[in-house]
């Protein structure tokens, strides 16, 4: 029961990814796509560190490393 | 011969930076990464030959991006949707240690990408938006 509630819950989450980023690419969408949302975060810098670009960079090396390496 | 205004000339993509170039290469760095099983010695030095290399080309601005938006509009909030349920079942199941009663998104994934080719689709995924980040 438990088992089937949590792969419940991750492929709801998966879908709502899906589900809004097909919403985001209608034309005249509020919805900024994921990859707009990304290349916003990596604009963050802290003086000369681009502090945004190096932890999604971070973040999505981990898991690679994570999933495919571990 | 006339002089094109600066505003209207756009620059090609370098050769390596067309699909039709960086498809076949993503691909083909994705079969080999299948190839490699996990906790192996290879798959380590895979991913990170692979990461830090698309980690080098995106921190040095080598590769043509994309121009970022200077502000998110204000439906960007639903992207908190995705994120919090997937956390919440994420912390949920890691902080319940109940192992495969009630598993972790990694445990639930290991046995799939046990098998080879899912395996190459999982390093396709993640290098292709990997590409993309860096793109970004």
């Amino acid at each position: 029961m438990m088992r089937a509630l949590a792969i419940g819950g991750f492929l709801v989450g998966l879908a709502l990814f899906g589900l809004i980023e097909w919403l985001a690419r209608r034309e005249g969408s509020r919805i900024p796509t994921l990859g707009e949302v990304c290349a916003y975060v990596m604009r963050y810098e802290v003086g000369p560190v681009p502090v945004g670009r190096i932890g999604l960079f971070g973040f999505w090396w981990w898991v690679g490393w994570h999933f495919l390496a571990r | 011969m006339m002089e094109q205004p600066h505003d209207l000339t756009v620059e090609a993509p370098r050769t390596w930076e067309r699909p039709v170039v960086c498809v076949p290469v993503l691909v083909a760095l994705s079969l080999v990464g299948g190839r490699f099983p996990s906790f192996s010695t290879e798959a380590n030095l895979y991913v990170f030959g692979t990461g830090g290399v698309l980690i080098w080309l995106g921190l040095t601005r080598r590769v043509q991006g994309h121009t970022a938006p200077q502000r998110l509009s204000s439906g960007a909030i639903w992207w908190t949707l995705p994120v919090v349920v997937f956390g919440v079942f994420e912390g949920a199941t890691f902080f319940a240690a109940a192992g495969d009663d009630f598993p972790t998104f990694s445990l639930l994934a290991d046995p799939l990408l046990e098998d080879r080719l899912v395996r190459s689709a999982g390093w396709l995924v993640w290098l292709s938006a990997f590409w993309g980040l860096v793109r970004r």
